[in-house]
């Protein structure tokens, strides 16, 4: 299609625009809800149902999967959903919990102290004040004002998975949109040789090619719209190269760089920063 | 004529903003939208089935008074209604709409509000839409005033409204109902009807023939109503946000 | 309880036994649409709760002049809801208004004695005279409404606290009602002088001259320098609601307008030998305020017969749709009701509302203030059709009361 279909609310998904699998019953994303028509008109042959906008956004469907969602604005506020990886900050600990910041103005969130892998009374890490922690989302509680709780370890298995969950040590921590956040996101979980096309986003595997001669760099991406980079092995120039793939992601999320324009930007910023040559 | 302006998202911390400059009024909003926000120690806000919309003015030059009051009331009650506030996540919690007026002449004490509340109105679901807040419409609106001469003004300057003998705000759902009339001053109800006829037009173009489900939908993708001009603000702003999805694809 | 009502029915059911009056607190949505609905079977008309028919208001009584220190006053009972508003004039001085040499330098220049004439002629206003109105009533604030709630008139209202914002949206509608309808006049608010254009030993004379009515020596045709404002009246409406059962904005309004055809202000001249304004103290010499026509407000409440309408995941209708569904049930059941003059009981199970400000000029021709309409989708133009012409037989209502308090 030439340009895709954006719906605003109050508006029907018209019908040719939804997938025709069959197979399984059709998911509905956010944003879109199931209306019937109201029981006095139901004499007419209509189909009883229609699927209407509650946001403004793209409609997009994936015919694999039979869903249908609406994409809408990326830079919303992070509202916690069960199973985000998120980045956290401790703002201060009590007996039992960490008690830790997951988007400004909002409620603390509860890391229990032993929600770790292997941790216990004795083993525990000692976090403070300002550490920051990678940490998936286990419950969001019900209603208004209930805690979000954070766990770094999967109950079940006692393992950090998926890998990485904990402290992060080192590094540094950039704001980007929570849209570009769960690019990034989905860039990163899919295989190496495949994340070029991914989301149109091939700035990490750039600088990953670019970098490599420096040692390569550690990334963790949190759906709350924060991202971290470590580039501890790169020695003398960490700072500069942790500033610069900073630079270039939130460039690339702010200006809407297409695929072109990212491998632009990055050769373009690592040879002002006097990383490559 | 010249058309107005609008951009989206132009505040970081906001969930939702919106800035609405209308040439003909000269005023210029900067609308915000906060939803779903905790409301603490507000018992009187926490409704246990759905969200409470709170609506602040904020004037340029002077405090809030009595007269933002009643268009905060005006505003309030009439999205109040458009939007879903039983959705997840909703009950119990308040949409927060604030906007502050930028750019423009002050509103004295008794002065009518009329002029500026189409303005207000636009800004507030421009805000509501890239707050991504649930509504179940959209809506537009229109000033129209009606001379002296009973000549029907529409989209009339600060001037042209301040000599009318009468002046309407008038605003149309997506649906083509009838939102929200205000009209002040001296007129008889075959003028308002006129009115009321102009400002469909305004709003929502001329009446299409009723056809099926989706042609009429984008048959009235006409840029020069109020209701295309919202769309395609927000089709622009989606446009240029997913620019790398739609390349891709 | 429950027995002892139970007992005298033959059929022990003891869903009904029941007290009206606990059920219509349980159950407000039913009870109403039970009583707006009655089963066809008995061939009832559609009633509300509070005994009154859908389009029916209350009873509604005036009375003027209750307050013996205001300058006019009136306490306005429609239904359980009561308003007492009282008018206080005070004087303003010119020489206290900061841009008052500046702004009267411009908008003297036309002799003000041709404006007045125009003004007396009756309701031919040209141009120049609404902008003089409006440049003295509204830009010097001669009119300040000030509402309160805060009496103890519902539960909700606790005495001594702030405004709330109701209070403070009521008192903005009165006081825009006020200037849109442009009810009172502005040269009954001003105080003229006219500097005599004799010697000075005339001038005793002169000041006996100027405690005559102000329209005689107005005709005078000797008297050839300009007449200047020397001060304004500025009125003071308090609107006091003593009790709040729904509907304050009639009642408030009402109560203004009874207040104002109440008010009696004192003769006042500007003497020169004390630069000051003095007033008659003698109430023969006082005049009443000559208001424009009579404005009168009616307030609607849309009663919409699905409770968990907001809850229902249903299209909602096209508007030319819903109008079409609506004929085709002409006669049948209706889904909704426009209900006047709502009480609190209705208020509450309300959300769209429509208030309709009527006058009618000397041919009885209906002329419409304003007209505002917001909480909703169900009234149309044909629905405001017909508000506009309940407004109207509601107009003569008024003015009969307003006339015999």
């Amino acid at each position: 299609m030439a340009s895709p279909l954006v719906l605003l609310p109050g508006d029907e998904v018209p019908t040719r625009h939804l997938p025709s699998n069959k197979s399984n019953p059709l998911k509905l994303g956010p944003g879109l809800r199931l209306l019937s028509q109201p029981s006095s008109t139901s004499q007419n042959t209509q189909s009883q149902h229609v699927l209407a906008a509650t946001q403004a956004g793209i409609l997009t469907t994936d015919v694999k999967r039979n869903t249908v969602s609406l994409l809408s604005f990326p830079n919303r506020r992070y509202i916690p959903t069960v199973n985000d990886l998120i980045i956290a900050q401790i703002h201060h600990s009590s007996v039992d919990y960490f008690h830790c910041m997951v988007t400004p103005h909002t409620a603390h969130a509860l890391l229990g102290q032993l929600s770790f892998e292997g941790a216990s009374k004795k083993t525990r890490p000692m976090l403070r004040q300002g550490d920051l922690v990678y940490a998936r989302v286990l419950s969001i509680g019900l209603g208004a004002g209930a805690e979000v709780e954070l766990t770094c370890v999967n109950p079940a298995t006692g393992k950090s998975e998926p890998g990485g969950l904990g402290p992060l040590n080192g590094g540094m921590v950039f704001d980007v949109s929570t849209g570009m956040a769960a690019r990034l996101l989905r860039a990163s979980s899919s295989s190496s040789e495949q994340s070029e096309s991914i989301d149109g986003l091939v700035v990490l595997s750039e600088l990953g090619k670019k970098l490599e001669s420096l040692g390569g760099f550690e990334i963790a991406v949190g759906r709350n719209g924060k991202v971290w980079i470590d580039c501890s092995n790169a020695g003398e120039s960490a700072v500069k190269a942790t500033i610069a793939i900073g630079r270039c992601l939130q460039t690339v999320d702010e200006k809407g760089l297409g695929p072109t324009d990212q491998k632009k930007f990055v050769t373009r910023i690592l040879r002002e920063m006097k990383l490559v040559s | 004529m010249v058309g107005p302006t609008a951009s989206l998202s132009n505040l970081s911390r906001a969930d939702g903003s919106a800035s609405f400059k209308c040439p003909t009024t000269g005023y210029k909003i900067l609308g915000s939208v906060n939803a779903p926000v905790e409301l603490p120690g507000r018992r009187d806000a926490l409704k246990p089935e759905e969200a409470t919309v709170e609506v602040f003015i904020k004037p340029g030059n002077t405090t809030a008074g009595v007269g933002e009051r009643y268009v905060e009331g005006i505003i309030r009650t009439m999205l109040q209604k458009l939007i879903l506030g039983r959705e997840r996540g909703f009950p119990r919690r308040g949409v927060v709409i604030t906007l502050a007026i930028v750019g423009g002449g002050a509103i004295a004490r008794g002065d009518s509000y009329l002029t500026l509340l189409p303005s207000l109105l636009h800004t507030s679901l421009l805000a509501l839409l890239s707050g991504a807040v649930p509504m179940s419409m959209t809506y537009s609106t229109a000033l129209v005033a009606v001379s002296k001469s009973n000549v029907i003004i529409s989209n009339p300057t600060l001037v042209e409204a301040k000599a009318a003998s009468s002046l309407h705000v008038l605003a149309f759902s997506s649906k083509g109902h009838l939102l929200l009339n205000e009209s002040q001053g001296r007129f008889d109800f075959d003028t308002w009807k006129t009115v009321q006829q102009c400002a469909h037009a305004l709003c929502r173009g001329v009446d299409l023939p009723e056809v099926d489900g989706d042609i009429a939908m984008e048959a009235q993708g006409d840029s020069g109503t109020a209701e295309g001009f919202v769309r395609e603000t927000v089709e622009n702003h989606l446009y240029r946000d997913y620019a790398w999805k739609i390349d891709t694809e | 309880m429950v027995t002892s009502a139970a007992a005298p029915a033959p059929s022990s059911r003891p869903a009904l036994s029941l007290p009206p009056s606990q059920f219509a607190r349980l159950q407000p949505h039913a009870y109403l649409l039970a009583h707006l609905s009655p089963p066809s079977t008995n061939n009832q008309p559609s009633i509300r709760a509070n005994g009154r028919a859908p389009t029916q208001f209350r009873v509604t009584s005036a009375n003027a002049g209750s307050l013996t220190h205001t300058n006019g006053s009136a306490v306005v009972r429609i239904g359980d809801t009561a308003a007492v508003c009282g008018v206080r004039a005070e004087l303003l001085h010119t020489e206290d208004i900061a841009s008052w040499s500046v702004s009267q330098a411009t908008s003297s220049n036309k002799s003000p004695r041709s404006v007045d004439q125009t003004e007396e002629l009756g309701e031919q206003d040209d141009n120049e005279t609404i902008e003089r109105e409006r440049a003295h009533i509204e830009d010097l604030n001669l009119l300040v409404p000030n509402l309160s709630l805060s009496t103890g008139c519902a539960p909700g209202f606790i005495p001594g606290s702030a405004p709330s914002s109701l209070a403070q949206s009521l008192s903005h509608q009165i006081l825009s009602l006020l200037h849109s309808t442009r009810l009172v006049r502005a040269d009954d608010l001003r105080i003229w002088y006219q500097p005599p254009s004799m010697g000075p030993e005339e001038l005793e004379r002169h000041n006996e001259e100027e405690q005559m009515d102000v329209d005689t020596a107005q005709n005078d045709p000797v008297e050839e320098s300009p007449r200047e404002i020397k001060a304004f009246w500025v009125l003071y409406i308090d609107i006091m609601i003593i009790s709040l059962a729904g509907n304050a904005f009639d009642a408030a309004w009402a109560a203004v307008l009874a207040a104002l055809r109440d008010t009696k202000l004192p003769k006042a001249w500007w003497d020169v030998d004390n630069e000051t304004v003095v007033c008659s103290d003698s109430i023969s010499d006082a005049r009443k305020l000559s208001l424009r026509g009579l404005p009168v407000a009616s307030s609607f409440a849309v009663f919409e017969a699905d409770a968990a309408a907001g809850w229902r995941a249903v299209v909602i209708p096209e508007a030319a749709e819903m109008k079409a569904q609506r004929l085709a049930r002409k006669g049948g059941v209706s889904e909704r009701w426009l209900l006047a003059d709502p009480d609190g009981y209705e208020e509450g199970l309300t959300q769209e509302r429509a208030c309709v400000v009527v006058d009618k000029d000397t041919d009885g021709k209906v002329i419409i203030l304003e007209m505002e309409k917001n909480g909703g989708w169900t009234i149309d133009t044909e629905d405001l059709q017909q508000l506009v012409d309940l407004s109207s037989q509601r107009w003569e209502d008024m003015k009969r009361i307003l006339d015999e308090c």
